[in-house]
């Protein structure tokens, strides 16, 4: 990133073009230019404050659209159109035609990055659970739930906390697939689930919402690194994502990125220091 | 995309799982509905006018009402008065109280169309109540309500994806992480189709049978 950054600022336009054109979708170059005459990108998002946030007047906002808005603005693309979508739809929505670009919270997985085009980071976070207060089954970690033959969990379809329990080895039917943050919070108060997992941002959003002193949190969860997101493209769309690349670099550069995203709770510092590479091969 | 046939024997597994499960709700929902339905249709038609006209009322309620609502409250709402009852059993009362209903309408219906010269025949030939019902009244009752009761089957059969949406893993919620995990709806959703499909026309054979078995009991 660095040298692409020096190479922008050094050389200018025409080396710039340079980076963006010496990607194989050169031909990509017009979904720009669609996007610019049809006045708006299509995006893809949760409803998973401070990731993402549908407002009851309908107005999007969150950390992640909010980047995507302002990105999008800088390469003349006036506005965002934003759908809700389950997590494990968007990729698959994406694929279809059906947005153009996933601003979610999607976090970079390897698996993830072989299906889509990802942009830089953006957001990241570590994983939380919520649970009944003095964490009755003593749970830690995803492999802590695996290994209690009682213990459920509750994560969203298709989200990362789903494929990190998962991967934990705990058995499907104790990976209960919950559809939003508030039947979440009720099944945990339920006792339908022993924990609610989430990026420890949303949790502690949703807990502070739920106000209810038999919830606690668990943040970081062990074991489980830091993930960061990233606007996710399709495949075949690499031109575009490079474009976005470039003016998301000089956001990050100008300190305009850390005005946008560190209200929401999120750490410039922490999507700055690391890079797409080393995120998609991160097992 | 293409169709993968690798990648369909490799899901296989996990659907049937959720087969099964759709399989177990739609038998134990409809046996419920069926228990429940007698129950309204007998209060319905026989208890004193209060306790037939609430009955009513409460049938009317269920059938006005649609079933994924009543879900939700079955598996969101009871808890807070302290019924929390498991997922699965959440789904199979809210299917059988649900369908219950509709069974309700077509026993009282079937009840209903045995021509009231029966009930005099068999009070005049001094059968008990118990001998009306089983050997004058059902028989011809039941052979009618057959075909509609089937329909009901065969609906609450194809309504059992709406359980997915209380948490329930059947075939349609594992067909559906299924596809959150490989990003492919193309061969799941297929085979979820074709799965209600060869059971919907299987239940077809079967209960056409099964009213042509009935039906021949009668002409004896």
């Amino acid at each position: 990133m660095s040298i692409r950054t020096i190479l922008s600022m050094a050389a200018g336009a025409s080396a710039l073009m340079a980076v963006i054109t010496s990607t194989p979708a050169f031909a990509d170059d017009a979904r720009l230019e669609e996007l610019k005459a049809q006045g708006f990108a299509r995006v893809a998002i949760a409803n998973e404050p401070p990731f993402t946030a549908v407002a009851a007047d309908g107005k999007v906002s969150g950390a992640a659209p909010d980047v995507a808005r302002e990105v999008f603005k800088r390469l003349g693309v006036a506005d965002i159109v934003a759908s809700i979508s389950e997590y494990g739809a968007m990729i698959p929505g994406l694929q279809a035609g059906r947005h153009d670009v996933i601003t979610a919270g999607l976090f970079m997985k390897p698996e993830r990055c072989a299906a889509v085009a990802y942009s830089e980071p953006v957001l990241c976070d570590a994983e939380a659970f919520a649970l009944k207060k003095g964490n009755p089954l003593k749970l830690k970690s995803y492999k802590d739930i695996a290994d209690n033959p009682d213990a459920r969990i509750g994560a969203p379809g298709g989200g990362t906390e789903e494929k990190l329990a998962l991967e934990a080895g705990v058995p499907r039917d104790r990976v209960i697939v919950v559809p939003d943050g508030q039947s979440g919070l009720k099944m945990l108060q339920d006792g339908r689930i022993d924990a609610y997992s989430l990026p420890v941002l949303s949790i502690n959003d949703l807990v502070a919402k739920a106000n209810d002193p038999e919830i606690e949190v668990v943040a970081p969860v062990e074991g489980a690194p830091v993930y960061c997101d990233g606007a996710a493209f399709r495949k075949g769309d690499e031109a575009l994502r490079d474009a976005f690349d470039v003016e998301l670099a000089k956001l990050k550069e100008s300190g305009e990125f850390a005005k946008i995203i560190e209200p929401y709770g999120f750490s410039a510092k922490a999507a700055m220091s690391t890079s797409r590479d080393k995120l998609c091969a991160a097992k | 995309m293409e169709w993968d046939w690798n990648f369909v024997w490799q899901i296989m597994p996990t659907l049937i799982d959720g087969l099964k499960i759709t399989i177990l709700a739609t038998v134990f929902g409809a046996a419920l509905a069926a228990v429940i339905g007698l129950i309204f249709a007998i209060l319905r038609m026989t208890a004193p006018k209060p306790i037939a006209k609430a009955t009513g009322f409460v049938v009317e309620f269920i059938r006005g009402t649609p079933l994924l609502v009543q879900l939700y409250f079955i598996f969101y709402v009871l808890p807070d008065i302290g019924i929390r009852l498991p997922a699965l059993l959440a789904g199979v009362i809210g299917l059988g109280l649900h369908y219950g209903t509709y069974a309700a309408e077509v026993y009282r219906a079937g009840i209903e169309n045995v021509p009231r010269g029966q009930w005099e025949a068999a009070k005049a030939t001094n059968l008990t109540g118990q001998q009306t019902w089983i050997h004058v009244i059902l028989p011809q009752a039941i052979p009618p309500m057959i075909p509609a009761l089937a329909n009901y089957l065969i609906a609450m059969f194809k309504e059992t994806p709406l359980l997915s949406a209380i948490t329930v893993l059947e075939l349609m919620n594992q067909a559906k992480s299924v596809a959150n995990s490989s990003y492919r709806y193309i061969e799941p959703m297929t085979l979820v189709g074709v799965f209600f499909l060869v059971m919907s026309l299987i239940s077809v054979v079967f209960l056409r049978w099964l009213e042509e078995r009935y039906a021949r009991v009668e002409e004896r």
